[in-house]
């Protein structure tokens, strides 16, 4: 007999007027990982705060572990012990891994904390893992997956039966999620559950029995993995994006004279002895494999530090403040952290263009001329609005077209699909084939190859600091096959991507 | 005793009265008080009495105001019969007769009459003297089997068999085992049609097959989602189709999942269905025989509302290309005792 831990049936929940979820039915047994594979944004947040807490439901009900906890008559406001590991830490950052664990528990009540006894008690869960995490590390120095395995085993310790993991794999780099996924089927067999929320089939694929597909706020079917490929989930708007990526060129048009980026033996931080050659117009994406290097290497890149040795060269000069405009780094999820909302949309559209335009600030002739040649393509409306009140996919105009306004040599584009839905993705590939386009160098910062690979020339895999692996796209079919568009490099699908010839 | 108000408008009323109070209060204390120094104390009573009444006000009249105005609203969307019920006060005598009138309109009994009555009108059209048509039947398989046309005589058998079952078995619930057998003899009928290209697989648990199997259920549940998969799913597909029936349960659950690979349905479609279902409060109200769609799934739906209550019922889960599921949740009925303490069907 199955024990149920979760069903949440037929909710209909409204927030601020709008239907964020409706006709939501899920349902989730112990020990079982099930996928959830949101088409777009609309809807998730709702059903993570509505997992978390018995807030008020238009209709609907939701039990867990048989119990009702929550029905559209009556709502008490309570706390489910379900836990929600996402790509923002959860952890206290001042207390270590075994205080984070156990002192933060929800019914400790000791006053004296005995940090052996502690560090002993956590011990077995750190085995369990199998990974080599200290009790005593502080944590506001774990890197991601240390710090998503003490989440881990601070909702088993709690007692949480769910555990809801948000997009592991755009954080985690491939070798850790193997890890990860390890962690979790030896969890799920001791009885915990697990909603796995990824925007990727194939990776939900890879550790969940079943995955259910949610689009608009609704779950359309729940599918078993097993006998489902992702060839049969070509619909609501994927059938378009998985079109774009199989009409994708075999490469951009690169210029060998001059590379445009140049790193040679760097070292700084955990980078040690980075070698790396960017030419004109090439897309590369650089995979960190154990996610140590990124913010090392996103600090030279924009020029707020020196490297300890070694070259690094934009456009055959070494890399100064000065020339500091010549790489632009879109950060990841740049709609939030790349956008002043106190600024007008005018002011941050043009906040990179000093070195062009050095009078720009002074004199609004510039500005209005701007306005006039961008205003078709941007929408004229846009330059009155609020930054806040922009749409997300103006949002993502606004950031590129910054970039594209700065003309640099080389744009750094980290994490760029991370928590994008599948119409953001196509239009952020849109947007970066207009960068390399305008002959910009594209160098993608990536933990996990997501939909990157299929529009790189490149591919850089680098481990412990250094370079690991250098792939060219006709190599890219020798990937794990769990790589995303793997089947678009192997044989039958080359064949058809030549009946998707490019427009 | 404890007294307890009936209607809100008594407790309108009783507040009213007390906030006269407060104000005279007010008023007399004015007049009398003579020396400066009362003031404060004065005004100090009335404030603490006036927060006092608007916390009672609040939680004698608005709360209750809101919620009737909810349960009200839900009701009017279709969502839920049961919503009338559950209003802990009605706003005056008048409306509560009201209330009582509009219930004893929707009587579930009465609707369940009714809804059986709808599951049972393609069965029953015929049903002038199902004696008359069993024999015939058994005549024609007679026949066919003196002339040596046994594939003819099996589907008559078939076919006697199934209407025999959904004309003749009145109960209100049937045994799961003999709900699947209805269903595997309309797929024999069903497979002299579509021969090798259509296929049903019964999936459950060996370890819970037998409890499962004598799980009492509603008659009619499985065969006309059955007869919905074949007709809007897999009999518009090129190819071979698949039927899946898979049967799990938990401490309190029965959970059915009736699987087509069929052509499914998009996101516009399957979101009006599931409103069908999920308002069947509104198909009752309106008193609806003829939907736009999905007049099967929705009238098995309403059944299992009316002899289980709301929590329990169908949902839809469909991608185009890809297939469609339908989802039956049931509570776990074994014996006749529990069947008994069902209030409906009691």
């Amino acid at each position: 007999m199955k024990e149920e831990v979760l069903r949440m049936d037929r909710i209909a929940c409204m927030e601020q007027g709008v239907m964020e979820l409706n006709h939501f039915c899920l349902d989730i047994d112990a020990g079982e990982i099930v996928g959830l594979i949101p088409i777009n944004d609309t809807g998730l947040p709702t059903l993570l705060r509505l997992l978390r807490q018995n807030l008020p439901i238009h209709y609907g009900y939701v039990y867990y572990r048989g119990k009702l906890v929550n029905h559209w008559q009556e709502s008490d406001l309570s706390y489910n012990r379900i836990a929600v590991i996402e790509s923002r830490s959860g952890l206290a950052d001042d207390l270590t891994v075994a205080d984070n664990v156990f002192v933060l528990r929800q019914g400790f009540k000791k006053h004296i904390i005995r940090r052996k006894v502690l560090n002993r008690q956590l011990e077995p869960f750190l085995r369990e893992t199998g990974v080599d995490l200290s009790a005593d590390t502080c944590a506001r120095d774990l890197s991601i997956f240390p710090r998503f395995v003490t989440e881990l085993v601070k909702a088993v310790v709690a007692g949480c039966r769910l555990i809801v993991l948000m997009e592991p794999g755009s954080v985690i780099s491939d070798a850790r999620l193997d890890t990860l996924q390890q962690i979790l089927r030896h969890y799920a067999n001791e009885g915990f559950s697990f909603l796995y929320v990824s925007r990727h089939y194939e990776e939900a694929r890879q550790i969940c029995t079943r995955a259910a597909i949610m689009v608009n706020g609704q779950i359309a079917k729940v599918v078993d993995t097993a006998d489902t490929p992702p060839e049969m989930l070509q619909c609501f708007g994927v059938e378009a994006y998985t079109q774009m990526v199989r009409r994708q060129e075999r490469g951009h048009p690169t210029s060998e004279a001059t590379p445009a980026l140049a790193l040679a033996g760097i070292r700084y931080g955990c980078i040690k002895g980075l070698d790396l050659v960017v030419t004109a117009g090439e897309c590369v994406v650089l995979q960190d494999l154990n996610n140590h290097i990124l913010n090392d290497l996103i600090t030279l890149l924009s020029s707020r530090q020196k490297p300890a040795s070694g070259i690094l060269t934009v456009g055959g000069h070494p890399l100064t403040w000065s020339r500091r405009r010549e790489i632009a780094v879109i950060q990841q999820q740049p709609t939030q952290t790349m956008l002043f909302p106190e600024l007008s949309y005018m002011d941050n559209l043009c906040f990179t263009l000093d070195h062009r335009m050095p009078a720009i600030w002074r004199r609004a002739a510039p500005r209005t001329s701007i306005q006039r040649e961008l205003g078709p393509s941007l929408g004229p409306q846009v330059f009155d609005c609020p930054v806040e009140e922009l749409s997300p996919k103006e949002k993502y105009d606004l950031v590129y077209t910054r970039v594209l306004l700065q003309r640099p040599r080389v744009a750094i584009c980290v994490q760029p699909f991370m928590r994008a839905d599948v119409e953001q993705r196509m239009q952020i590939w849109q947007l970066m084939e207009r960068l390399l386009g305008k002959g910009i160098s594209v160098v993608i910062l990536a933990v996990n190859l997501a939909d990157s690979l299929a529009l790189a020339d490149r591919l850089v895999r680098v481990r412990d600091g250094c370079v690991q692996a250098v792939y060219t796209r006709e190599d890219f079919a020798s990937l794990p096959a769990s790589a995303p568009w793997h089947n678009f490099w192997v044989g039958n699908d080359k064949r058809e991507a030549a009946e998707f010839p490019k427009s | 005793m404890k007294w307890k108000c009936r209607y809100l408008s008594q407790y309108i009323t009783i507040l009213a009265a007390v906030q006269g109070l407060i104000m005279l209060l007010l008023v007399v204390g004015c007049i009398m008080a003579s020396q400066q120094a009362a003031w404060p104390m004065l005004l100090t009573v009335t404030l603490v009495l006036q927060i006092g009444l608007c916390f009672v006000i609040y939680l004698w009249i608005i709360r209750p105001y809101r919620q009737a105005e909810r349960m009200v609203s839900l009701f009017l969307e279709g969502y839920s019969l049961s919503s009338l019920d559950n209003r802990s006060m009605s706003l005056s005598p008048a409306s509560a007769r009201l209330t009582e009138y509009v219930k004893e309109e929707l009587n579930a009994n009465r609707l369940l009459k009714l809804s059986k009555r709808q599951a049972q009108y393609r069965a029953l059209q015929n049903q002038i003297n199902p004696h008359f048509l069993y024999n015939t039947l058994e005549s024609i398989r007679s026949e066919a089997l003196v002339a040596g046309l046994d594939s003819v005589a099996d589907m008559t058998e078939a076919l006697a068999v199934f209407f025999r079952y959904t004309i003749s078995k009145v109960e209100n619930l049937v045994t799961v085992e003999e709900e699947l057998q209805n269903c595997e003899t309309y797929f024999a009928i069903q497979q002299y049609r579509f021969g090798p290209r259509l296929r049903l697989q019964i999936d459950c648990d060996p370890e819970d097959k037998e409890e499962i199997y004598r799980c009492r259920i509603p008659k009619l549940t499985l065969q006309p989602i059955l007869e919905n998969g074949i007709i809007h799913g897999t009999e518009f597909k090129i190819g071979a189709g698949k039927l899946r029936v898979k049967l799990e349960r938990t401490e309190k659950l029965l959970t059915i999942l009736v699987s087509d690979d069929g052509v499914g349905m998009g996101e516009a479609a399957l979101a009006q269905l599931n409103e069908q279902l999920d308002k069947s409060g509104r198909a009752f109200q309106e008193d609806k025989e003829e939907h736009t769609g999905g007049v099967a799934l929705v009238n098995v739906n309403n059944r299992i509302h009316l002899l289980f209550g709301e929590e329990y019922g169908l949902h839809v889960f469909s991608i185009p290309m890809v297939g469609t599921d339908v989802r039956i949740t049931l509570p776990i009925i074994t014996s006749n005792r529990e069947l008994m303490q069902s209030e409906v069907i009691s």
